[in-house]
């Protein structure tokens, strides 16, 4: 089975978000980027396969920036096959990118392809399912897991109260909520030999698609406000009925939540 | 200005009949925008994007909306993204307003996890999926929209729906984003065992089960509770952290909550910084204490 996953590089999770004098953009100075975490659920889903069915090849691309090469390179060091790093500006239209990855693969013809729910840095969750659109694929959204079946491939979505199963049979493409397990981490030998690697290089330019799209434009950019100076109340041993009638009566009376 | 809001109820799986709260909630703000119409896509019992969106973009095409709005659940913010795909429309998902202007409309919305809040200016026509519990139900039912239906066809033979497989821990409640209560659980409780205690909790509340990564990840919770940077980012009245000890991957998830009361027996817990009311205690003692609190309270009003 071939499998495609389309990653992006984001600030890692950890990292507190400073918003740019220019209220616009983030301070990305100091910054530690990583695969989006979504998208390091889709790689670890893919390579699961892999891990079950050792013919299958597990491919990487990214749209981005020169930084996000790293990116790949720390997805072939967990185990992926390949990796093609299409280079754009900072900004690239999430439409255009979701063209240029049309176009990728139809020439790489992967038997699956696994996004990410959404990247942590726009929070958008556009490309996953725009990049099915414009294949004319189906897909399925929120997905846990994966199997191949008889003449196709099983796919589980997370719905309110357990799992919808769906089966495609043809190409498809799923938009990942979590891997079964926990993305693994780098080996040794997985970094040595993922240093090794060709990185194939392309420019967005170069890929032939149409680069109008309609404006998106961030406006402001602010830090929410910061919340704190709470009231705090002790329950000791013994008390625990008193502050609690405390809480509600704060809760009904002060807060009005109840 | 012709504003669509996208009726959710076939997109739902088990209550196919019923309209979720979030189509009210953006029937009643769209009619201040201007012609509002409830567009109920009918079909396939259960959701996938592509028939919903072949039935969507040629009726858009004909009727050509200035604005879609769609509610920002998981089916509907797949959707919309598909929809603004195919008619290379602009798109913002997860929005918590939405402002419309001469050309465009600016809408409210987190980035970054929910650790940024932004403001961003969308060219029309777009299509904007909007957060549950973003505009407030008006008391009387909006009645100032036409309502119409389009009619998707399954394609068949490419994706077809197997079976459903219940989680077993699912209780029938309410839905966690749509939540305006919710209570959460974290390690400090110890074990799956002990969930009762939360869960008597937001029985009392009629509130929602949430619950931190530490515990989804360890499989005492089904992931579909998790809140924070991987589970759902909520925004309830009534947040109630019990026994979390705050990391800043769950904090994102919730910290636009409208009141925040965190339940922790170390008083140093990261938690304590966002909540409004923070209860130093062991929540083996002191949940049960609330719970009949809460009872005695709701029986009085």
């Amino acid at each position: 089975m071939k499998l495609l996953v389309p990653l992006k590089q984001v600030p890692d999770s950890t990292m507190r978000i400073k918003v740019a004098p220019d209220g616009k953009s983030i301070v990305t100075e100091g910054i530690t980027w990583s695969i989006s975490p979504y998208d390091e659920y889709a790689v670890e889903m893919a390579l699961e396969q892999k891990d079950a069915d050792p013919s299958t090849t597990v491919s990487v691309v990214t749209v981005g920036p020169v930084r996000a090469k790293d990116a790949l390179r720390a997805a072939l060091a967990m185990g992926c096959d390949d990796g093609t790093f299409v280079t754009s500006d900072e900004n690239a239209a999430p439409l255009v990118v979701a063209r240029a990855l049309a176009k990728f693969v139809e020439q790489k013809q992967p038997d699956l392809v696994l996004c990410g729910r959404q990247a942590s840095d726009d929070d958008q969750g556009f490309v996953g399912p725009a990049l099915a659109t414009i294949l004319g694929w189906p897909h399925v959204a929120t997905v846990t897991k994966f199997a191949p079946a008889d003449g196709g491939i099983e796919i589980w979505r997370e719905v309110e109260g357990g799992h919808e199963v769906w089966k495609a049979s043809g190409p498809a493409l799923v938009t990942v909520q979590k891997s079964d397990k926990e993305p693994r981490y780098a080996s040794l030998p997985g970094i040595m030999k993922a240093k090794k690697k060709e990185l194939p290089e392309l420019a967005l330019s170069s890929l032939g698609v149409d680069a109008a799209a309609p404006k998106i434009e961030v406006v402001k950019m602010e830090t929410p406000p910061q919340r704190g100076g709470g009231k705090i109340l002790k329950a000791a041993d013994g008390d625990a009925a008193s502050v609690a009638a405390e809480l509600v009566r704060l809760l009904r009376d002060e807060a009005k939540v109840l | 200005m012709k504003v669509w809001v996208i009726a959710e109820s076939k997109l739902m799986a088990q209550k196919a009949s019923e309209l979720r709260r979030v189509s009210l909630e953006l029937v009643a703000k769209a009619t201040a925008f201007g012609d509002t119409e409830l567009v109920d896509v009918r079909g396939p019992e259960r959701y996938v994007a592509a028939p919903a969106v072949d039935a969507l973009a040629k009726k858009a095409e004909a009727d050509k909306p200035d604005l879609v709005l769609v509610g920002s659940t998981p089916s509907g913010r797949d959707l919309a993204a598909s929809l603004a795909a195919r008619l290379g429309w602009a798109y913002a998902g997860d929005c918590v307003d939405v402002r419309p202007g001469e050309g465009s409309v600016e809408v409210a919305r987190t980035m970054y996890a929910g650790k940024v809040r932004a403001t961003i200016r969308l060219s029309l026509p777009a299509v904007v999926a909007v957060r549950p519990n973003a505009f407030p139900l008006t008391k009387t039912p909006p009645t100032d929209f036409q309502a119409q239906t389009v009619a998707a066809e399954m394609a068949p033979q490419k994706l077809q729906f197997v079976r459903f497989e219940p989680t077993k821990e699912a209780k029938a409640g309410v839905p966690l984003a749509e939540a305006r209560v919710i209570v959460s659980g974290g390690r400090g409780l110890r074990g799956p065992e002990n969930w009762k205690l939360v869960e008597e909790l937001a029985a009392a509340l009629g509130a929602a089960l949430g619950a931190s990564r530490a515990v989804t990840d360890a499989g005492w919770r089904p992931n579909e509770e998790q809140v924070g940077q991987t589970g759902k980012t909520v925004a309830p009245d009534l947040y109630i952290a019990v026994g979390i000890s705050g990391a800043i991957q769950h904090l994102a998830g919730m910290t636009q909550s409208k009141t925040i009361v965190a339940i922790n027996k170390d008083p140093d817990a990261d938690i304590f910084k966002v909540a409004d009311y923070g209860v130093v205690a062991d929540a083996f003692a002191f949940v049960p204490a609330l719970t009949a609190e809460v009872k005695k309270a709701k029986a009085a009003a």
